[in-house]
């Protein structure tokens, strides 16, 4: 489904600022696996998903996507087959336009036509569709967006990604914005969606216990490259100190392999 | 007189849902404006004098524009010029173009030949007076645009236009290029601008290749007027209220050509009017939002 070969991005390259945030990484995920992914700041979390969506260039390295090399496409062409929602809730819909029409310009993905689309039968669509989200919504689809809460917004762009119906979703930190209660709502949504919809789907999250909790695969990310890489029966097994154990140890071997090197010179 | 304020607010209130367009819901200020206004005026007076029927000048001064719009977004698209660069680059280049247009020559007299408004006014002659004649005609072109705009706003490209201006990463997300939209948007803006000079060109009896200078700035401070009229996000109420700016804006600057000497104001100063009430719409705003967040944080 995705699959990166190599990837390298460095920021500023060839200037005394450079910067390399993703290093020589390599990673397959598999149709409908659900890979939730921690590491500190700076790690290259966010980057990953840039270079994976096509915000972002590498350096060197490839990016494929259900078999295709799509690491000359622009980003509004992956888009087709990702859907992508961001932390900031506002990121993903048009503040001063209706409910009804911010569905509309995301149910179909690519090029829109001058037709008029919007009709009763899909106002009906996308009413059955808001009933989903249990938040009153389907009451308030002539309702401008910015008359909704974080929250709700955060759920309405989830129902819309889904309903776009990509292959990939790619969730960064999309939960971290919101208050505890509306973010277990909208975690409650997201497994669901995923599971309804069989999206391949990678998760960037802050909270340990989210990323034992869910999902079938957890990446650890450290300085642009992937540390820990754990699935199936060990990902059941996995606690949070366990995890935290694994990484001091990650890095404790590569602080050894450096004082090697450097001894070695 | 008030005919003639209401017929030249419709007419400027085209290219002010062109300005509009750009400004408002493109988010792109294009300057562009300056330049095609005049294109419009000059390919209809070209045309009529080359003895083409008004309808076939008016599509092609429609056509000019758009050609203009794409020019400015091409650059801004292809070459990442700012928007603002891109608009004042086309508008100088236009400048050439225009006189080039009219042969060599910086304007252009329409006196002795058929305009659409004196096609109008014979077809109505022993009707209705030659001056209502007029005004009801460009009551009418004026509904069929805003009619047209408010249907092309309801469609999906439409739609996505309104995006585009709110949030350009939710349109890249959809899967839709924003280059291509904001070739489009600036294309039929600039079209509309065209039109609204040619229609000018033939209510005035002729063409000048100066005719645009600071027309942006009268189609904003249109739509700024309107705003201060009718709140309200429905893209039909959103059009009128243009509409109705720009016959405000007229009508103020009527009032300064001919009670201005009262206050020793010439002609040459409703430049400097039009500019003074576009900063003072941006004061009153700004003024009403600081107050509006006191208001709740109290």
């Amino acid at each position: 489904m995705i699959r990166l070969q190599n990837l390298n991005c460095t920021f500023h390259a060839g200037t005394p600022n450079a910067k390399t945030v993703i290093r020589d990484l390599n990673l397959t995920v598999g149709a409908g696996e659900f890979v939730t992914i921690i590491g500190s700041n700076g790690a290259g979390k966010t980057t990953l998903f840039n270079l994976i969506s096509g915000n972002l260039l590498p350096t060197s390295g490839k990016v494929f996507i259900n078999g295709e090399d799509v690491t000359d496409h622009p980003e509004y062409k992956r888009a087709i087959t990702i859907g992508r929602i961001f932390q900031d809730p506002l990121a993903g819909t048009a503040s001063n336009m209706t409910l009804e029409d911010n569905m509309m310009i995301t149910y179909k993905k690519g090029f829109k036509w001058p037709v008029i689309s919007l009709n009763r039968k899909i106002r009906t669509y996308f009413k059955s569709q808001l009933v989903n989200l249990k938040m009153g919504l389907e009451s308030r689809m002539k309702e401008n967006i910015n008359t909704l809460s974080g929250g709700q917004r955060q759920a309405l762009t989830l129902l819309m990604m889904v309903l776009s119906n990509p292959d990939i979703a790619l969730l960064d930190e999309h939960t971290a914005a919101l208050d505890p209660s509306n973010a277990a709502i909208v975690m409650d949504l997201t497994t669901r969606f995923i599971s309804e919809h069989r999206l391949t789907t990678m998760m960037i999250t802050h909270n340990m216990n989210h990323a034992i909790a869910y999902g079938s695969r957890l990446l650890m990310m450290d300085a642009g490259e992937i540390v820990i890489d754990v699935s199936g029966a060990e990902k059941a097994k996995l606690t949070v100190p366990k995890l935290l154990e694994m990484f001091s140890n990650v890095r404790r071997q590569a602080f050894e392999n450096d004082e090697v090197l450097l001894s070695a010179g | 007189m008030l005919e003639g304020i209401f017929v030249e607010g419709l007419i400027y209130a085209i290219m002010a849902l062109g300005v509009f367009f750009t400004f408002r819901i493109l988010d792109f200020p294009d300057l562009t404006v300056d330049g095609s206004f005049p294109m419009g005026a000059v390919i209809m007076a070209t045309s009529l004098t080359g003895g083409m029927h008004p309808l076939t000048g008016l599509l092609l001064a429609f056509c000019g524009g758009v050609l203009a719009g794409f020019v400015t977004a091409a650059i801004h698209n292809r070459l990442k010029v700012p928007h603002l660069l891109a608009g004042i680059l086309t508008m100088t280049m236009l400048y050439s173009v225009n006189i080039r247009i009219m042969g060599n020559r910086a304007n252009l007299p329409l006196l002795r030949v058929d305009t659409i408004i004196t096609h109008v006014t014979a077809a109505t002659q022993g009707l209705i007076p030659a001056d209502w004649a007029s005004l009801i005609f460009f009551v009418l072109v004026i509904l069929a645009i805003k009619f047209a705009l408010d249907v092309f706003f309801h469609t999906d490209m439409g739609l996505v236009f309104g995006a585009l201006g709110n949030n350009e990463q939710m349109v890249k997300v959809q899967g839709v290029n924003p280059a291509t939209l904001k070739l489009i948007g600036v294309g039929l803006s600039n079209g509309l601008v065209a039109l609204s000079g040619a229609f000018a060109a033939q209510y005035q009896g002729f063409a000048d290749v100066n005719l645009g200078q600071g027309i942006v700035v009268s189609g904003l401070a249109s739509v700024m007027l309107g705003e201060f009229i009718i709140k309200s996000n429905r893209i039909g109420l959103l059009t009128l209220r243009v509409i109705l700016g720009a016959i405000l804006f007229k009508a103020i600057m009527y009032l300064g050509r001919y009670y201005g000497y009262y206050i020793n104001m010439t002609p040459n100063d409703l430049k400097l009017i039009a500019g003074v009430l576009i900063i003072a719409s941006l004061a009153v705003t700004n003024y009403r939002r600081i107050r509006g967040k006191a208001g709740t944080a109290a």
